[in-house]
């Protein structure tokens, strides 16, 4: 039994809990927590992906309980991705959190950030579909500290909203869950796709009524049109580095579509059911996504818009089912999170200077290069070359060519509006003369700086070595659609 | 009785999803928990239901109902309970820092012009 | 040398540049200029090959798995435009050197030059397209910074915003039809599509991506409808109008154009749309540039005339329409390099681009007006300079072009369009040099220094030599360029006379006939050309963009209102909606379950919670009667889960309950006692029906569930099994959520802690200065949640009642395991037992008797938790693993212990520590109006 699986999950509580008993006041205490969590954190997910790369799947029974009787978490390809995704995406966050104080504005930052990570963690270790849940709503809650971390009236009212519409997700997510129990008597994600595999045609309406509110309970976490709406206002009311970190917490839904997407697609009841309301979802979200970043009048906003709009792209690509176009949403997960990370964490170092409001105002927000890393993650945002959004769209374009004439002109369509949006913002933002009522550019913050070319470092490596890593995505892909190791890796009774 | 239960949650689900659309945080919230009781019902009542046959091991017991989701919803109070403490200290802060409890208006002093 | 590391040259250069600007300006000057040559010289050494037809490659591997591979190639058309960017680019170079003033940025300025340089090279030495098209976009996104260079200046901005959205979207057309080119032909390696001409004129792709690749081409070489933005990239400064303008950019579609020539050419539908779009551009190019003033305005619309010539050679789809095309490629980056040069000297020297400022000149700047004289006369193409050679071949093509039959159009509107280009050549000339000597000069004209016009010095000279002796000095470019278009062989015969029964001569003749009558009459002819009504391009490109914007911000606006209940409705409707949807999609058998019959006591209870629900919807403004009333049907609930064998259901319910009503009574002190009314009678319609449908939905759901028999046998059968024998424990429900299913457990109490801290992070953040703290200070003491008043008998009964509630907690605790009870259930008792002191007794009281502090016994409870889970690593058993032993400790009854309860005492210290918490930290409010500030 691998304990490292585990670890993820139980080393950020255990640190947090720690920083709650011992260092509640002592800030400099709880960055030294932080850090060595986050370190760890990092190296552990490392480890496990190179695991993962080994064997197929393996699975930890809580409790020593035999699967589907307890509970498991699985490890596989995907989720040492999502682990390694997150911790690098955090680690970096997190510094720029620090190096820039935002840490200190309210108390127990630290904390949260370390349930966050644990909840993150879980959600993407768990082989049981009611423990993704409970893991849901650790990484929820924590999330709603994060969110109104530092407090005033924008933020914390936005924060009534995302917790509110969040809390009608929860309440769906459990009629789901107890509708699917109540039909298959399983909470075990592997038993859940043995047993739909030889469900009785009778239960066939009821289980896809369950699994189409699963659905919708990931269509609201990933911002699926038309569950989005809670979205602009959170993120960009939400402090910078939070909006930054996430940039994750939209993937989550993603990564349960997918996780859980992959084991019913083949049964006879769930065939299909999810891809025949992704596909004009998704086509819908990306639209409003670039109609948003060329309608928004405030940089957080235009960020915020950008990431629904790569949302819309990433259920396109899930919506077409095939292992290419999983592997292709996967590239393109990976990418558009460091893309909308950066771009947030600009936003924040320039809205400042720039004021809340209105990208039409007033120029010299920034300095040169602060204009030069906005251009990159710009580029990277918008599709454009030579970074890995180009890689990306032309990764999914080619996963949708058996629908070009739509699917094709659509996502191009949309790149083109983004294109637009960011030229504009950008040469308002940094090429206008400042006028008498521009405020002077905020000075330049070398840890900021590094945090985000930090981020921008990765974009490239994903350029760069995106031959390995779509051969290593495709494997992951593969896996996914023939799900047998992953099963197997439960050991479920009777089950070869 | 099954029609007696799953009518409670119909009327339940109804009643909180109507208080959750009256655009002000207090109704929201007890919106909120009313949706929760529904929820709870739900879960309970997808383990099929029965009086006297309480999962609790006992050899002059006739039978147990499924204690699965009784679990389930345990767990589910729970979370829910902290879930309800948290948004009733945030629309605590969204009143104090800006005088009214309207949900509909939240964000929208940041929105630049989409308010 | 390897091509890849030619083509990465230029982007070192960028580097090289930005750097070495710490060294001063020439140095960055310099290192550009050195890149630049060192690639050009790394050129020199692969020329004997592809003179010999040999294409050099360099294969490198990127992403196999799409086939996008950095893949380059030299072959007799990337020879030429390899020549034409690095030979041009020394000299832009070079001339830069001199323009550029001490206040503009250089290291800015040649970082962006070498960046376009570099995205050139990459296109026209690409083999793999979606290289090409990294590349392609690249010049789009580095000539929007060189363009918006003088970024201080509206005109700047604006200009690159244009050419960027207008390049950039044939960009996006052209990544489209490259795809489906690359689908067709089975491959996305140049060296392959070309041998794949059959298979991709028989598809039925051909068409579409014909079109998309031509919108690509004819955005970026400004062709006709898609010209526009040219002129407005003007703003640049004059080196980068002369380098992108001349050689590269613009050329870059019509380098599309000839590269798929092999492939794409030689259909009715290549003919019908790349010659008549070519044909229309020269004219309609060569009619505007005629009548403009701004000098760079008059050269940035002949180079359009001129694309359009060229786009017209490669439409006809003939080998000689080809090799004129090539030559008039090199002809016209020769000429007009140099015109932009000299346009930028007399910009300089004399202080303006206005036409009209100037004349007289000749005797002012001899030299400027020399090279002017001699390139200007080479674009009108008049023997024995470079573009008589290219105008006479196109002439001599056009003139048996038959278009549809049509044998006298072609011919006609080609001859038309060279009298036009003679005319604003002429007037060019003559209206700047000749004419008498002016006094009001916008500053005293005069040659400017050697180095500034040694550039176009060079450039002029080719296009001397080269007229006299074209097949020596270009002859074999030529020759490989041509034969590369073709995919033929092709030897070419470049001469100045051919002969008195040459059409083309007669043509020409003509031309030169009318430009000189265009000339003479030019003051009529630009009185009615001002008069004529022509649609300002500029102006309806801005409208339109704009629209679009102001449209995107009202749609996302009007999207994204903030409004919560509309969002609410919209999801639920939505979720209803699929829900349906997934219901109706397939076959469902009703359940088959014999229903429970209704006894008397749940029917009241069912009656009561329907009554009270009604009620709490009806008084629901009245808030603190519906706290009570959700109260009570929570209460309701917990009887009926009690009734429904749930006990362990009933304790918890009833005892969270107890503690989130007063939550919600602390709250309220603060909160407004009432709601507002919200919204119109057709608002609380359209709620009634959203709620309603999806209450129905809820129940029908629920109803279809209870009567359907699982279709495999539940898991729990386990549960109760091993309960004892595994879990020692008798209360299966007890026995799940510590140990089965205590994984879900400790996320739970997770979330509970997450919840205490993060309300306290909150309420600290309210106590913070700012309009939060004063709006609670200005609160009246009496409103104070703690309670002014604490009644004696409360004070003492709480007293007396609080050791034996402790108690009862203890014991609901240790009986967990086997009968209904456990730590959740008796840490909310705790809780309880302790609220009811603050509640009687007040705030302070507590606070002066508080021995512990919440934070250690929540942090305990966590920590406390988890070491259990961890303790199995040591017996080498997984987090959470369990085990138990019985003690007898008299007086008590035998009972078992088990890390099990161990765990579960750490879920009993997170509650009590959360919850207390949670409502002390609440209270904290009251207590801060009660002290002030």
């Amino acid at each position: 039994m691998n304990h490292l699986i585990i670890a993820p999950i139980v080393l950020p509580a255990v640190l947090a809990g720690l920083i709650v008993l011992l260092a509640r006041r002592a800030m400099l205490a709880q960055r030294l927590i932080g850090a060595v969590a986050l370190l760890a954190l990092l190296g552990l997910s490392v480890v496990l992906l190179r695991q993962s790369g080994e064997i197929p799947a393996q699975a930890y029974f809580l409790g020593n309980w035999p699967a589907p009787f307890g509970i498991v978490l699985v490890l596989d390809r995907l989720s040492a991705l999502m682990l390694v995704l997150t911790a690098g995406l955090a680690a970096v966050i997190w510094a720029y959190a620090v190096v820039t104080g935002w840490d200190r504005r309210g108390r127990h930052f630290h904390t949260l950030f370390l349930f966050q990570m644990m909840g993150l963690n879980g959600a993407f270790l768990t082989g049981d579909a009611f423990n993704l849940f409970v893991f849901f709503e650790v990484l929820l809650i924590a999330s709603y500290g994060l969110m109104v971390h530092g407090g005033g009236t924008a933020r914390v009212r936005a924060g009534v909203q995302y917790v509110a519409f969040n809390l009608l997700g929860s309440t769906l997510f459990l009629f789901g869950l107890a509708a699917i129990y109540s039909v298959t008597g399983t909470l075990n994600m592997a038993d859940l796709a043995v047993k739909l595999a030889v469900l009785p045609p009778g239960d066939a309406a009821l289980i896809r009524v369950a699994f189409a509110l699963l659905l919708m309970v990931f269509a609201i976490k990933g911002a699926l049109v038309p569950l989005h709406f809670w979205l602009p206002g959170t993120y960009a009311a939400a402090p910078g580095p939070v909006a930054a970190l996430f940039a994750v917490m939209t993937k989550v839904g993603a990564y349960a579509m997918i996780r859980l997407g992959t084991l019913i697609v083949t049964a006879p009841a769930t065939e299909g059911l999810w891809q025949a309301y992704l596909t004009p979802a998704a086509l819908c979200t990306m639209a409003v996504g670039a109609v948003g970043v060329l309608g928004s009048h405030s940089l957080p906003r235009m960020v915020a818009f950008a990431g629904i709009g790569s949302m819309g792209v990433v259920f396109l690509a899930i919506g077409a089912g095939t292992p290419q176009a999983t592997s292709a949403a996967l590239y393109y997960m990976v990418h558009s999170t460091l893309a909308t990370a950066a771009l947030f964490l600009l936003a924040d170092m320039i809205t400042p200077a720039q004021g809340r409001d209105d990208v039409q105002g007033r120029g010299a927000a920034a300095s040169g290069v602060m204009a030069a890393l906005f251009m990159a993650a710009a580029i990277a945002m918008a599709g454009m070359p030579p970074l890995s959004g180009f890689v990306a769209k032309l990764l999914v374009l080619d996963a949708l060519r058996d629908k070009a004439a739509l699917m094709w002109s659509a996502v191009l369509l949309a790149s083109l509006l983004t294109i637009l949006g960011f030229a504009r913002t950008g040469s308002r933002l940094f090429w206008k003369p400042p006028t008498d009522v521009s405020p002077a550019p905020a000075p330049d913050n070398p840890g900021a700086i590094a945090a985000v070319v930090a981020l921008l470092a990765a974009i490239v490596g994903l350029t760069v070595f995106a031959g390995p890593i779509t051969a290593w995505l495709d494997m992951t892909a593969q896996a996914l659609h023939l799900p047998t190791g992953y099963i197997a890796a439960n050991a479920l009774p009777g089950v070869p | 009785m099954e029609i007696l239960i799953a009518s409670s949650v119909g009327v339940l689900t109804a009643a909180g999803l109507y208080l959750m659309l009256r655009a002000q945080t207090f109704p929201v919230i007890l919106g909120l928990s009313l949706l929760s009781y529904a929820v709870n019902i739900f879960i309970f009542a997808a383990g099929r239901v029965a009086p006297g046959m309480a999962p609790i091991l006992d050899p002059a017991a006739i039978g147990y109902v499924d204690p699965l989701p009784q679990a389930l919803v345990l767990t589910a109070i729970v979370i829910s309970f902290g879930m309800t403490a948290v948004i009733v200290i945030m629309a605590l802060g969204a009143y104090l820092n800006s005088g009214d409890d309207d949900v509909d208006a939240a964000g929208s002093d940041i929105s630049g012009g989409a308010g | 040398m390897s091509l890849a590391l030619i083509a990465a040259l230029p982007f070192l250069g960028a580097l090289l540049a930005g750097l070495t600007i710490r060294f001063g300006r020439t140095a960055s000057a310099a290192s550009a200029f050195a890149v630049t040559a060192v690639a050009l010289g790394l050129i020199v050494p692969h020329i004997p090959d592809v003179l010999q037809g040999k294409a050099v490659q360099t294969q490198i591997v990127w992403l196999p798995s799409l086939g996008m591979n950095a893949n380059f190639m030299l072959d007799g058309l990337g020879l030429l435009f390899a020549i034409l960017i690095l030979g041009i680019g020394l000299l832009i170079i070079l001339y830069a050197g001199f323009y550029l003033s001490a206040k503009d940025d250089w290291g800015r300025f040649f970082s962006y030059l070498m960046l376009f340089q570099g995205a050139m090279l990459g296109i026209v030495l690409s083999d793999n397209i979606l290289l090409l098209l990294v590349f392609w976009e690249l010049t789009a996104l580095s000539s929007f910074l060189l363009i918006g260079y003088w970024s201080h200046l509206p005109q700047s901005r604006r200009g690159a915003r244009m050419a960027l959205a207008v390049t950039g979207s044939g960009g996006l057309a052209l990544i489209a039809g490259m795809l489906i080119l690359g689908q067709v032909a089975g491959s996305y390696d140049l060296s392959v599509i070309v041998t794949q001409k059959a298979t991709i004129q028989a598809s039925v792709w051909y068409l579409p991506a014909l079109i998309l690749i031509l919108v690509g081409a004819f955005t970026k070489s400004a062709q006709f409808p898609f010209h526009f933005w040219l002129p407005h990239a003007m703003a640049a400064p004059t080196p980068v109008s002369a380098y992108l303008h001349s050689a590269t950019m613009v050329k870059a579609g019509l380098f599309i154009l000839a590269r798929f020539w092999p492939v794409l050419a030689g259909t009715e539908a290549w003919f019908m749309i790349v010659a008549s779009t070519g044909l229309v551009t020269m004219i309609w190019g060569a009619v505007v540039a005629l009548f403009k003033h701004d000098l760079k305005a008059i050269l940035a619309y002949s180079t359009i005339s001129h694309l359009g010539l060229i786009t017209f050679l490669l439409g006809l789809g003939t080998t000689a329409g080809a090799v004129a095309a090539v030559l008039h490629i090199l002809c016209h980056a020769s000429f007009k390099a140099a015109l932009f040069m000299s346009a930028g000297i007399l910009d300089h020297a004399a202080g303006s681009r206005d036409m009209r400022a100037f004349g007289g000149l000749r005797r002012l700047m001899p030299i400027t007006f020399g090279l002017t004289l001699l390139a200007t006369l080479s674009m009108a193409g008049l023997p024995p300079l470079n573009g008589f050679l290219s105008k006479e071949m196109m002439l001599e093509v056009a003139s048996h072009t038959a278009w549809r039959g049509n044998t006298w159009l072609v011919p006609g509107f080609a001859t038309f369009a060279a009298m036009l280009s003679v005319g604003y050549c002429l007037r060019y000339v003559a209206h700047l040099f000749f004419g008498p000597v002016r006094r009001d000069y916008p500053a005293p004209p005069h040659d400017p220094a050697f180095g500034m016009w040694l550039a176009p010095a060079l450039l002029v000279a080719v296009v001397v030599v080269m007229g006299l002796a074209p097949m020596t000095i270009a002859g074999w470019l030529i020759d490989s360029a041509a034969s590369a278009v073709t995919g033929t062989p092709v030897q070419t015969t470049i001469k100045l006379w051919h002969g008195w029964q040459n059409p083309a001569l007669y043509l020409s003749a003509l031309a030169f006939g009318g430009g000189f009558v265009i000339l003479g009459g030019w003051s009529r002819l630009s009185g009615a050309w001002q008069s004529l009504p022509i649609p300002d391009a500029k102006q309806a490109f801005d409208a339109g963009l704009g629209a679009l914007t102001a449209l995107a911000q009202s749609v996302t606006a009007a999207l994204h209102s903030h409004s919560f209940s509309r969002a609410i409705s919209i999801a639920t409707v939505t979720i209803c909606a699929v829900g349906l949807l997934a219901f109706t999609g397939a076959d469902h058998s009703a359940g088959t379950l014999p229903a429970t019959p209704i006894q008397a006591v749940p029917a009241a209870l069912w009656l009561l919670l329907i009554a009270t629900l009604c009620a709490s919807v009806a008084l629901h403004r009245d808030r603190m009667i519906a706290v009570l009333l959700i109260g009570v049907v929570g209460l309701i609930i917990s009887v009926g889960f009690a009734y429904l064998s749930a006990p362990d259901l009933a304790l918890t319910q009833i005892t969270v309950e107890v503690v989130t009503v007063v939550l919600l009574l602390l709250a309220l002190n603060i909160l407004p006692k009432h709601s507002g009314p919200a919204g119109s009678r057709a608002r609380h319609l359209r709620d009634i029906a959203v709620a309603g449908a999806a209450g129905i939905g809820a129940a029908a759901l629920c109803y279809a569930l209870m009567l359907r028999a699982p279709a495999f046998a539940p898991i729990s059968a386990f549960h109760l099994a091993q309960s004892k024998s595994g879990a020692g424990g008798t209360n299966a429900v007890n026995t799940i959520i510590v140990d089965f299913r205590g994984y879900d457990t400790y996320g739970e109490i997770i979330v509970l802690g997450i919840a205490a801290l993060l309300i306290i992070a909150l309420i600290d953040g309210l106590l913070a200065p700012g309009p939060a703290r004063d709006r609670i200070l200005a609160r009246l003491p009496h409103a104070n949640p703690t309670g002014e008043a604490h009644p004696m008998m409360m004070q003492v009964a709480t007293r007396l009642i609080l050791p034996f509630a402790l108690m009862i907690g203890i014991y609901i605790y240790l009986r967990g395991h086997n009968l209904p009870g456990g730590g959740f259930v008796a840490g909310l008792v705790f809780a309880i037992a302790l609220v009811m002191q603050y509640m009687a007794s007040g705030q302070e009281w507590m606070q002066h008797r508080k021995r512990l502090n919440y934070h250690t016994i929540l942090g305990a409870g966590v920590l406390i938790a988890s070491a259990t889970g961890l303790g199995s690593w040591f017996a080498g058993r997984p987090f959470l693993t369990s085990n138990y032993a019985y003690v007898s400790l008299p007086p008590l009854e035998v009972f078992e212990l088990a890390t099990a309860s161990l765990f579960d005492l750490g879920v009993f210290l997170c509650v009590l520590g959360a919850v207390m918490l949670i409502l002390e930290s609440l209270s904290k409010l009251g207590l801060a109006a009660r002290k002030g500030p």
